[in-house]
């Protein structure tokens, strides 16, 4: 950071124009992650989505927050933190997942998903529960 | 770069090691406040997993107009906070000034855009729990949507609160003439703040609002 900061003091060029540069990609991601949205990908319109998003995130925390300015602990710092967040997230998913139909909560919707019997089976299961207890 | 006018604290050899470790400080406190949103985002992906059905048409309920206008309004701040490091570094306190004042005006626009959802909302009674009463979608688990969108983008805008006055008390001290080319840490660890507020909406905005 130094090194740039020094030569370009000595030049006199500001880099201003390098966070427009930033913002205006930002606007065009979010607009293309508008659009994307707006097709019917199935599955894929969440992984593009995240993808964007993580561009997005990718292009602030570098430029703006000049992440790809600091030193080497700063930087472990962040990465370090989306392990972890990837970790939470990945291991309470994956337990979600592999788990019985049984002990997912009432009105979740049997397999295969019956758009019209969801509701009521979803009560069924409810008052079936309250039962029980 | 020593400099008297930005002396470090006794136990910091120089200035530059009192620089490094408050940014360190900063983000270290940042990495927490990501594993904060992130409890709140496993929510979000648990209880999607759990009511695909629900998920996939409560988001078509949220105004996606608003939301977008939102992200524009939020990633345009992030820049004025960004030029305003830039200017605080050069010590151009006017300059800092004035778009740090732009930056305070789309924060509380956003907030003004992200009062008037909410409004829509309560008026709908899509609200959370047992507060739900919302015709418009009947589904087991539907409530848990509304519960989610209210926590998360709640908790960012007590985010987005914080940052104002964080924006605030440094144009106070654009105002008064306080930042240089030596001293400028302030601007640079309070725009790493409103930073982390814009990147945590970037994930919020596709997640609630388009899939």
């Amino acid at each position: 950071m130094r090194e740039a900061e020094l030569e370009e003091q000595r030049t006199g060029r500001g880099h201003a124009v390098r966070y427009v540069v930033v913002w205006a990609m930002l606007l065009v991601l979010t607009a293309t992650t508008y659009l994307t949205s707006r097709a019917d990908l199935g599955s894929w319109n969440i992984v593009l989505a995240l993808i964007i998003a993580g561009v997005k995130a990718g292009l602030v925390a570098l430029f703006f927050m000049h992440l790809s300015e600091q030193q080497g602990v700063n930087r472990m710092v962040f990465v370090v933190s989306l392990a972890f967040v990837a970790l939470l997230i990945g291991l309470a998913v994956t337990d979600l997942a592999t788990r019985t139909r049984t002990a997912l909560p009432p009105g979740y919707p049997e397999a295969p998903p019956d758009r019209q019997g969801v509701q009521q089976r979803g009560h069924q299961r409810q008052s079936g529960e309250q039962l029980r207890r | 770069m020593s400099s008297v006018s930005a002396p470090a604290a006794d136990h910091f050899p120089s200035r530059e090691v009192a620089h490094h470790a408050a940014r360190m400080g900063m983000w270290l406190f940042l990495a927490s406040e990501l594993l904060l949103f992130a409890g709140l985002f496993t929510g979000y992906g648990a209880y999607r997993y759990l009511y695909p059905e629900v998920w996939a048409q409560a988001s078509k309920h949220l105004d996606v107009v608003l939301g977008t206008v939102n992200t524009v309004v939020l990633i345009t701040s992030s820049l004025t906070v960004a030029l305003g490091v830039h200017f605080a570094q050069r010590g151009k306190n006017r300059m800092t000034l004035l778009v740090l004042g732009v930056s305070i005006a789309l924060g509380l626009a956003f907030l003004g855009i992200k009062g008037v959802e909410y409004g829509h909302k309560i008026a709908e009674g899509a609200l959370p729990g047992r507060f739900y009463s919302y015709e418009g979608l009947q589904l087991p688990g539907a409530s848990m949507f509304f519960s989610v969108y209210f926590l998360t983008t709640g908790l960012h805008g007590v985010h987005v609160v914080i940052g104002l006055a964080v924006l605030c008390w440094l144009s106070w001290k654009a105002w008064r003439g306080e930042f240089s080319r030596e001293r400028h840490l302030a601007m640079e660890l309070g725009g790493l703040y409103w930073h982390l507020v814009d990147l945590v909406w970037i994930f919020l905005y596709p997640l609630l609002y388009l899939v």
